[in-house]
């Protein structure tokens, strides 16, 4: 039904999903959801929003892009245990992209331009060392960046985004001493 | 809403999470002297070490508490801590869960509207999430974060297409 309404309204292509649950809660009970038509401003939020989106997306790129090597022929056990090492935090970036892709309301029919495609190389992202060593030197590097510029973002969000935001770059900033162990591990040392 | 709030409403909500803040990081301090005792070698130098930096956040809150004109919540002489400490594995758990109500705790001053004491909030979240990541011995996704904070994955909730 938010998904339909949201639609249905051309003038509002996307919108904060916490900022417009929070009206919506309001008239619940008399079945109207005609408070959508003075909906919250859209513009600074949505594009904080959008670029932590495109961030995630491109830690998990970096992520796998250095999985796929370490999966690849004659990796043998270094790159098996760097692998190994190196998934929960995939997984870590997945959540964290799941839980701020459902903050943005898409209207079902808007183009997939609106959302940065998550296949091929994404803009902004860098190409990643292939050595073992310097690949993870290369994603630490990228998690101490991403949770900086999280914080940063999260001086201007809302309340409910600034949380999340603080969140997320606390989880990216205990990434960089799991990969400086995997660094000082067999795994590490193979490149 | 909350960012409509009267300037007063406002003041208030900031000194509530600071004093929530302080009360975390009061029990912090006496807990990890309890988690201390029980650790030897590095894990020891690593409680004696998160013990001051608890301190030293525990003074920066009562000099924001103070700059706004409140009194700072006083330690408790002991606290009932959320489990018995009985060898070196208790004392990482404890930890852990310190430090996990302490990100909590960090999260609520995120909230607030005033950048200084959100981006002093938004420090100390990585702090404790790092500190409890070390505990632990592994990493979480969301630090701090309650799992009703955080939308279920699946229908409905994710980007559309």
């Amino acid at each position: 039904m938010l998904r339909g309404t949201v639609a249905a309204d051309p003038t509002r292509r996307v919108v904060l999903a916490a900022a417009a649950l929070l009206p919506l809660a309001a008239v619940s009970g008399c079945g109207s959801v005609d408070v959508l038509a003075t909906p919250p401003s859209e513009a600074p939020d949505v594009g904080l929003l959008r670029s932590a989106i495109a961030a995630e997306q491109i830690m998990i790129a970096y992520y796998g892009t250095v999985l796929h090597g370490a999966r690849g022929p004659g990796g043998g056990s270094a790159a098996a245990g760097l692998a190994a090492a190196l998934e929960p935090l995939l997984a870590e970036h997945r959540a964290h992209l799941a839980q701020l892709q459902s903050r943005l309301i898409i209207p079902v029919g808007t183009s997939a331009s609106a959302s940065p495609s998550p296949s091929g190389r994404a803009a902004g992202a860098h190409p990643v060392p292939t050595a073992p060593a310097a690949a993870i030197a290369f994603l630490q590097a990228a998690e101490e960046a991403a949770a900086t510029a999280l914080l940063a973002r999260l001086v201007t969000a809302p309340s409910s985004l600034a949380q999340l935001f603080a969140s997320i770059s606390a989880s990216e900033a205990t990434h960089v001493p799991v990969l400086d162990a995997v660094a000082r591990g067999p795994a590490g040392q193979a490149g | 809403m909350s960012r409509q709030a009267s300037p007063a409403r406002q003041a208030a909500g900031t000194v509530s999470a600071l004093q929530a803040a302080l009360t975390a990081e009061h029990a912090a301090v006496y807990g990890y002297g309890v988690a201390g005792a029980h650790l030897t070698g590095s894990k020891q130098a690593a409680a004696s070490r998160d013990w001051v930096a608890h301190q030293e956040a525990r003074d920066k809150l009562e000099a924001l508490l103070r700059a706004r004109g409140s009194q700072p919540v006083a330690a408790a002489v002991a606290y009932r801590l959320p489990i018995r400490v009985r060898n070196s594995s208790g004392a990482a758990s404890l930890a852990v869960l310190l430090e996990d109500r302490i990100t909590t705790a960090y999260l609520g001053l995120v909230a607030l509207d005033t950048i200084t004491v959100r981006k002093f909030g938004a420090l100390q979240v990585q702090a404790s999430a790092l500190r409890a990541a070390y505990w632990r011995g592994s990493t979480v996704a969301f630090p701090g974060l309650p799992a009703s904070a955080l939308a279920a994955p699946g229908p409905g909730s994710g980007s559309g297409s």
